[in-house]
């Protein structure tokens, strides 16, 4: 997931040419009377810029006069939103609003389509509004390859109660949305509320826009901004880095393991002896002595209680494997119990190796799980 | 029988002079796949292990006659590859390269179902039809024949179960390895059509994991449809896993509530499939049915 931040986005609109309102982002208690001059208006919306939902609930936007607007910045610089703080602050000018839209287009998973949903009930969850009311739900399916044109929303631009020269302001707005989503590769752009001021125009209030990651390499510009940073722990970015998949947990065993699945089985055998994953880790499918090496210096520096490696070597070799265990445990000097899970190329020489070295070794993956369990629990 | 790919299957590897192209083309003629042709452009005319490389999947076609294709080449030239391959005739293709954007994922996707080609991965360890044929990644030597199908949006986890299996006497039909990506090619609901039609196969094993809704699906199907024992692991079925974080896999990330691996073990468990916490059970439930 490479969600963006608002402000991001907004400014991803206004490239292409989506209109958003006038808005200005704070870092700290810089002066905001050029922007109050500029804006010329009474109030502001102020919004605290962050990754996790929720904001509205947690009492990060707010309607301020210019007055209370510096205070209010202040006032929510720094404070966690959970997990993480408040970085910067967003104030926009507001909007006399007429009528509020839902506007969101994805790509479907389950058929690999491009898929619009709206709704003429916009402002609130949109969950909610399609369990109580299906009926001001619009939906769309447009091909993965298709050229984004007006005429194609049309009719769904009726349905959500548009006409005359608002209906044209919202097929050129679903067709830049499009552009957007296909030339940025974006896997879901959401406009929740798409606003009709009262002098009948439509505008983006809010904004949000998620990235493929695996499109960095097309959309460099996208990969440098700071929501592509902050989404991550700093040992996590380490990991990322290094190639290795990791996702910082609250239970108390560290794991290490190749590839995604037998991660997460990994995780789930924990749980089902009754401890819990300190952290998702997965180092891919050929586990090499240098990522076993990164990923033992990354756990090093977590507080959890055991380490329990669990390496199904295709291509690697096992006892190469573990003599990298070896060496990482003695120069991290890592004190807490560890237990490994070797199989694979020269499983049993690996085995062999680490037992003489004084480690648990085995070639299951069960009893592996199960005695790192005993020995973080107190037992032997 | 078993499914997609048998001894006679003609395979091109696309990306054979590369690191991990060369490396596995080697794994799969030592199992004895007929791997007929490499491709990678401006090498035409070298040769990787005896067998001939080309500069385009054309040529390797016109050659050998070759119907599936194995693609190795790094995720930027993973969409080229692949409309090359469907371009030249190529009737089962197998991307293996993880970190594909999932816009060029579609796009592969919709032109293979529009000219009928059966697509896996991408993002997948491939497939394997024990003793006879492997295309991709799965280590041969775990495998062994027999009547157990497997499919899996998982690589390593896969090798686990199979692992399992063998140990315990079980033998593979084939196993196949769709891929971690939110968008790719066959689903569990057209392996499972496939393996319920394969008399070879007389048990099927589903391994799923946290995100999308192909779990959701494949319940449906097998309500409807498969008359065989089905068998299901879900990877993330314990409370540790975080909501809206990607776990390794780009398709495993809970968003909602239909993503959780709690909620399709349910449904697949009303749908009459035997669903174990853990991996290891599955031979045990396996011979249960069987006695």
């Amino acid at each position: 997931m490479g969600m963006l931040y608002e402000y991001e986005a907004k400014e991803l609109f206004r490239k292409h040419g989506i209109p958003t309102p006038a808005n200005k982002l704070y870092k700290n208690k810089e002066s905001i009377d050029d922007f109050v001059k500029e804006i010329n208006q009474e109030t502001f919306m102020a919004k605290g810029q962050a990754l996790a939902g929720g904001r509205g609930k947690a009492g990060l936007i707010k309607k301020v006069t210019a007055e209370e607007a510096e205070n209010y910045i202040k006032s929510i610089i720094g404070r966690d939103h959970k997990g993480k703080p408040v970085q910067q602050v967003m104030l926009e000018e507001p909007m006399t609003i007429a009528k509020e839209y839902y506007l969101a287009i994805m790509i479907n998973n389950a058929t690999g389509n491009y898929h619009v949903l709206s709704s003429s009930m916009g402002g609130v969850d949109i969950e909610s509004v399609a369990k109580e009311h299906p009926e001001a739900i619009f939906r769309q399916d447009l091909p993965i390859d298709f050229e984004p044109l007006p005429y194609q929303f049309v009719d769904l631009g009726k349905k959500l109660g548009f006409q005359g020269r608002v209906l044209n302001q919202f097929t050129s707005i679903m067709v830049k949305m499009f552009s957007m989503a296909i030339s940025e590769d974006l896997t879901l752009v959401e406009i929740n509320p798409l606003i009709l001021t009262e002098d009948n125009k439509l505008i983006a209030a809010d904004a949000k826009v998620v990235v493929d990651k695996n499109a960095y390499y097309r959309n460099k510009d996208l990969a440098q901004l700071k929501s592509q940073v902050d989404q991550y722990t700093e040992l996590e970015l380490e990991a990322t880095e290094a190639g290795i998949s990791y996702v910082e947990l609250e239970g108390e065993i560290g794991i290490i393991a190749c590839g995604a699945g037998l991660s997460m089985a990994t995780c789930d055998l924990l749980e089902y002896y009754g401890s819990s994953p300190a952290n998702f880790l997965d180092v891919g499918g050929g586990a090499d002595r240098e990522k076993v090496h990164k990923a033992l210096d990354i756990l090093s520096r977590e507080k959890i209680k055991g380490i329990f490696i669990n390496v199904f070597g295709g291509i690697t070799r096992c006892d190469e494997v573990a003599r990298g265990i070896i060496s990482a445990k003695e120069e991290l000097n890592i004190k807490i119990p560890m237990v490994i899970r070797l199989i694979g190329t020269n499983d049993k020489e690996g085995i062999k190796i680490l037992e003489e070295n004084g480690f648990h070794a085995f070639g299951e993956m069960k009893p592996a799980a199960k005695k790192i369990v005993e020995l973080v629990k107190g037992g032997n | 029988m078993a499914i997609l790919l048998d001894e006679n299957t003609k395979v091109i590897v696309q990306g054979i002079t590369g690191k991990q192209g060369r490396f596995h083309a080697k794994s799969m003629l030592d199992y004895g796949t007929k791997v007929v042709a490499g491709v990678t452009p401006g090498k035409g005319g070298e040769e990787v292990h005896g067998v001939p490389v080309f500069d385009s999947v054309k040529e390797a076609v016109d050659a050998t006659n070759a119907e599936a294709s194995v693609i190795f080449v790094p995720a930027p030239f993973v969409y080229s590859a692949a409309m090359e391959a469907i371009d030249a005739g190529i009737k089962l293709l197998v991307i293996i390269t993880e970190g594909v954007p999932v816009k060029d994922s579609a796009k592969i996707r919709k032109k293979c179902k529009e000219t009928n080609v059966q697509l896996i991965g991408p993002n997948c360890p491939g497939l394997i039809t024990p003793g006879k044929s492997k295309i991709g990644i799965i280590p041969g030597q775990i495998c062994m024949p027999g009547n157990v199908g497997i499919v899996s949006r998982s690589g390593t986890l896969t090798y686990e179960i199979i692992q399992n299996l063998t140990l315990n006497g079980l033998g593979q039909s084939t196993c196949v390895g769709l891929g971690g990506d939110p968008v790719h090619g066959i689903d569990f609901t057209e392996a499972l059509e496939m393996f319920e039609n394969d008399e070879q196969t007389e048990h099927i094993i589903l391994v799923g994991e946290i995100g999308g809704t192909g779990e959701q699906e494949a319940a449906e199907l097998i309500k409807e449809k498969i008359t065989k024992p089905v068998y299901a692991f879900i990877a993330g079925n314990g409370s540790w896993v975080k909501p809206g974080k990607q776990m390794g896999h780009a398709g495993a990330i809970v968003q909602g509530e239909s993503g959780t691996a709690k909620a399709k073990m349910e449904i697949l468990s009303k749908a009459g499939v035997v669903t174990v916490r853990t991996p290891q059970e599955i031979p045990e439930k396996i011979k249960e049915k069987s006695s």
